[in-house]
């Protein structure tokens, strides 16, 4: 549906007077788009926004909310997903929201969706241009655990002074052989600033770099926004003889698809009680079984 | 005798807290006895001092509590901001230009790479709960350093130096007592070959026999470094035995300067003269 028609529709019976498109008002979307654009301008670089009230309380995804909000037309195709899953309360509830105050698509197919908001994982099957991937993102500051001080942790970034997170890390290594982040890992963006990926496992990290796809973070509690555009150098820290390494699932396969190159939930079987895993990004998981059916 | 280029030039260095006024010379300085100016209420913690260091020489600056040495110190070390003044300094990399006008991002990178200080409390030196070789390591890591064996043999070496037992180096200075605390701050200070060491007050608040091992220690790697010094200190025994050219200070204005022998043999100012006969040995 066009942007006219839907406005059109407005004044007929399915009047709906009291919102506008997309809940929130213009001028509050044009703010965010600006800072959206600041973002992308500076990749990496966490930009201030004035976070609004959404229908659901801050620190429940308002971040990634409000973008998807500021950035969804009439024909945008629209993907929610929860820790990887489509059908968690998270990724329906907020589906259910952005439909009915745009009317939009919905789907739980990444190839098909052209806007997707995700809460902890990037979808495993390969983003490409002209989509969008908008993070819901808990604590937008990478230098948080280590460095308490907002103006510190400001003063750190302008002068690209990020040792205390390479010590941290060092620290790691003398303590336990290795580095011990699992989530959440620090990651520098065009060579100079440090970013917080949101707590997408390590799996996920090296989809961000160089990739085809605009991705988006948004943190409504903490007012922040930030952006990787494509084509952007994004590395992992790591030390030259104890570099980045994702999760290793050497020998272990979906229980349901048989996938042996996806991102792995451990869980126990409840009646035998062995270890079973099954894929996270469960959209994924049912094409590969759909594509195995097809092909039997 | 034809002297090197000094590796530290500093000119006119002032710190004042306060306005100022046109009166406050009149009123303050060592002459006067006094650094606040009785009519505005500036205090002139440091104020138009000037001093050069030489590659391998040790330059002391002693005075009482007050007298604004460490001030002298800490603005040399970015710590304070300077309120007036010109800093050179002569090494590789370093711009030729005042360095108190330098980008805070930029004195950053100049301290870490040029300097090297120690603190009175190790706690101002050092990160308590980090290990002793992370700590070490941290000044590496500023350097981009990036290879954790290279950065562990590189902290072990130099604790070893220090004196540090080397088994303990994955532990936090916290668990340290003041003698070896001050003996990793030192080693922390050293990690990236500083052109400029400055060492602040470095064995206050040791017993004398800890004292005398960290004095030591200091003498003997400047004999293995020759490293440039700056010692401040209040105690004429550490000036006497580290250094051999010194600056006597007192409310804010040195008063005197000279060689180290020398000064202590035959003060000159009132104020040397009451100095070395308060000493207590």
């Amino acid at each position: 549906m066009k942007l006219a028609e839907w406005t059109e529709r407005q004044t007929g019976e399915t009047r709906r007077a009291v919102y506008s498109f997309a809940f929130i008002d213009e001028g509050a979307k044009r703010e965010i788009r600006r800072k959206t654009l600041k973002a992308v301008a500076i990749p990496g670089y966490q930009v201030p926004f004035g976070s609004r009230e959404m229908p659901v309380a801050r620190g429940w995804g308002t971040g990634g909310i409000q973008l998807t909000l500021s950035l969804i037309g009439p024909d945008d195709i629209l993907k929610i997903i929860d820790q990887g899953s489509d059908d968690s309360v998270n990724a329906v509830n907020i589906r259910k929201f952005v439909r009915s105050v745009t009317d939009v698509e919905t789907t739980t197919e990444t190839a098909a969706a052209t806007l997707i908001q995700t809460r902890h994982r990037i979808p495993e099957e390969p983003m490409r241009d002209g989509q969008i991937l908008v993070f819901q993102v808990p604590i937008p500051e990478p230098l948080r655990d280590v460095e308490p001080s907002e103006a510190e942790t400001r003063r750190m970034h302008a002068e690209a002074d990020y040792s205390r997170m390479w010590l941290h890390l060092y620290e790691d290594i003398v303590k336990y052989k290795e580095i011990t982040i699992g989530s959440r890992y620090p990651l520098m963006v065009n060579d100079r600033h440090l970013m917080d990926p949101s707590p997408i496992p390590r799996w996920d990290c090296p989809k961000l770099h160089q990739s085809e796809t605009l991705y988006l973070f948004g943190a409504g509690r903490e007012k922040r926004i930030y952006a990787i555009p494509p084509w952007t150098e994004v590395e992992p820290l790591g030390f030259e003889d104890h570099p980045f390494r994702v999760e290793n699932f050497e020998g272990k396969t979906c229980r349901f698809c048989g996938a042996d190159n996806a991102f792995l939930d451990e869980m126990k079987d409840e009646e035998t009680g062995e270890t079973v895993y099954s894929c996270s990004d469960t959209a994924y998981c049912l094409k590969v079984l759909n594509e195995k059916g097809a092909d039997s | 005798m034809n002297l090197p280029h000094p590796i530290l030039e500093a000119r006119g260095l002032t710190k004042r807290y306060g306005d100022g006024c046109p009166t406050c010379f009149d009123h303050t300085g060592a002459a006067h006895g006094r650094n606040r100016c009785p009519d505005c209420g500036t205090v002139w913690a440091c104020r138009d001092v000037d001093l050069t260091i030489h590659p391998q020489e040790v330059l002391g600056v002693v005075g009482e509590s007050g007298s604004g040495k460490s001030t002298v110190l800490k603005m040399l070390h970015y710590d304070l901001e300077a309120d007036g003044g010109d800093m050179r300094v002569r090494a590789e990399g370093v711009e030729d230009s005042n360095l108190f006008d330098l980008t805070s991002f930029r004195k950053r990178q100049l301290r870490n790479a040029v300097m090297g200080i120690v603190y009175q409390h190790p706690h101002l030196g050092l990160r308590m709960n980090v290990s002793s070789g992370g700590n070490i390591a941290e000044r590496l890591l500023m350097a981009g350093w990036r290879n954790v064996g290279d950065m562990r043999n590189r902290a072990s070496e130099l604790l070893e130096r220090t004196e540090v037992p080397v088994e303990r180096m994955d532990e936090a200075p916290r668990n340290f007592s003041g003698g070896m605390q001050q003996r990793v701050q030192i080693a922390k200070a050293l990690s990236n070959r500083p052109a400029l060491l400055l060492l602040d007050e470095v064995t206050t608040g040791l017993d004398v026999s800890v004292q005398a091992r960290v004095l030591d220690l200091i003498r003997r790697l400047q004999e293995e470094l020759h490293v440039a010094t700056l010692v401040v200190s209040h105690d004429l025994g550490v000036i006497r035995m580290l250094t051999t050219r010194c600056m006597v200070m007192k409310n804010g204005q040195v008063v005197e300067s000279g060689l180290t022998d020398q000064i202590l043999e035959d003060p000159q100012h009132a104020y040397t003269q009451l100095l070395v006969s308060s000493a207590l040995v």
